[in-house]
């Protein structure tokens, strides 16, 4: 294709993705009184945080790339697996990435 | 103000950063790689700080880098950054009960430094109804301002000393792990453990849709997924503080 975006283009393509960002955002909370969701969506978006964590983390973890990898011996699911193993026994977040970690780097340099 | 209900303000504020402290190693070193991740795609120095300053969504950063590179139109990248963060108008609609009667400005500054772990952490405590009874606005400034300051420190930190920093070392895993610690105890429930494998399932089916809108939709079939195992219970729903 042509050039890198530079300049004041890439000034406006900074900006403009500042506002496009401060827009989703803000949406709703902005919105206030105006923009009200049925009382069921409302009740519903609890499970927001847990649906959309896992939707980040899953591919995150199951794909190298655009490939599938669902092998017992994928570094990053034995990562996950230490961590939740930790997880069984404590909530305690730096325990849980230490041991996540851990497990994720021995499998990468052993296996 | 009285003076004792700034020095409440001041202590749910205290709390709030305390709150997000353990996950601060995961945002800081998604953070450092995110950093270099854009000097590596061929973005100044000086760029790369401004949008990591201004813009403060490493996904839609990260989008944006390969167009800006091969100097794609304008209206292009802005719409591929804007929908990267569709996920952020749902965050945006779960927290507006929440923060109902505080001034605009002070919602649309919520709004801002929102992410995906200050985002997490609000509706875990609100939930388990280990949030401040009275300033929760003040409790998530604190969050906010904690996780703002770390993710920008290590960012420019990786913008700026990106040469010296190991990207094979698979550090960006940590922030992986941090959200893991987020969502496993919240999976014990059965509606969100089936929200969970719902939108996980459908966020892999997805993944080759452009501009993340994988994510999106395994978010909303997610969502759709647990509410409609929510509705199946024998026991009545329980509503979880959000209607209060």
């Amino acid at each position: 294709m042509s050039e890198p975006v530079a300049g004041i283009a890439l000034a406006v393509v900074i900006v403009g993705l500042a506002l496009s960002t401060f827009l989703t955002r803000t949406s709703f909370l902005l919105a206030g009184q105006r923009l009200r969701l049925n009382h069921h969506i409302e009740v519903a978006l609890r499970y927001a945080p847990v649906c959309t964590l896992t939707a980040i983390i899953v591919p995150n973890v199951l794909l190298h790339g655009p490939v599938y990898d669902f092998s017992p011996l994928n570094p990053r699911l034995i990562g996950v697996a230490g961590a939740a193993l930790w997880l069984c026994w404590s909530r305690n977040i730096v325990g849980c990435m230490a041991s996540g970690m851990l497990a994720y780097s021995l499998a990468r340099l052993y296996l | 103000m009285s003076a004792g209900a700034v020095s409440e303000r001041r202590a749910a504020f205290r709390a709030g950063q305390l709150a997000i402290l353990p996950s601060l190693p995961g945002t800081a070193a998604w953070g450092l790689i995110c950093g270099v991740a854009m000097v590596k795609a061929g973005l100044a120095v000086p760029w790369a700080i401004a949008m990591s300053l201004l813009v403060f969504a490493a996904s839609a950063q990260l989008a944006a880098m390969p167009l800006i590179i091969a100097g794609a139109p304008l209206w292009v990248i802005i719409v591929t950054g804007f929908i990267t963060n569709l996920r952020f108008v749902i965050y945006s609609a779960a927290l507006r009960p929440y923060f109902t009667g505080l001034s605009a400005a002070k919602r649309a500054l919520a709004g801002f430094f929102m992410t995906d772990f200050t985002f997490a952490l609000f509706m875990r405590r609100a939930q388990e109804g280990s949030l401040p009874l009275r300033h929760r606005d003040s409790w998530f400034a604190g969050v906010c301002a904690n996780n703002y300051l770390t993710w920008q420190t290590c960012s420019i930190t990786g913008i700026v000393a990106s040469s010296y920093i190991p990207t094979d070392w698979g550090l960006e895993f940590t922030g992986t792990l941090a959200l893991v610690a987020l969502v496993g105890p919240a999976l014990v429930a059965r509606p969100a453990l089936v929200g969970g494998a719902v939108a996980g399932v459908v966020a892999l089916l997805a993944h080759a849709l452009p501009y993340k809108l994988g994510l999106f939709c395994a978010a909303i079939a997610g969502i759709a997924a647990a509410s409609l195992a929510d509705s199946l219970r024998v026991d009545p729903p329980r509503d979880a503080g959000v209607a209060q």
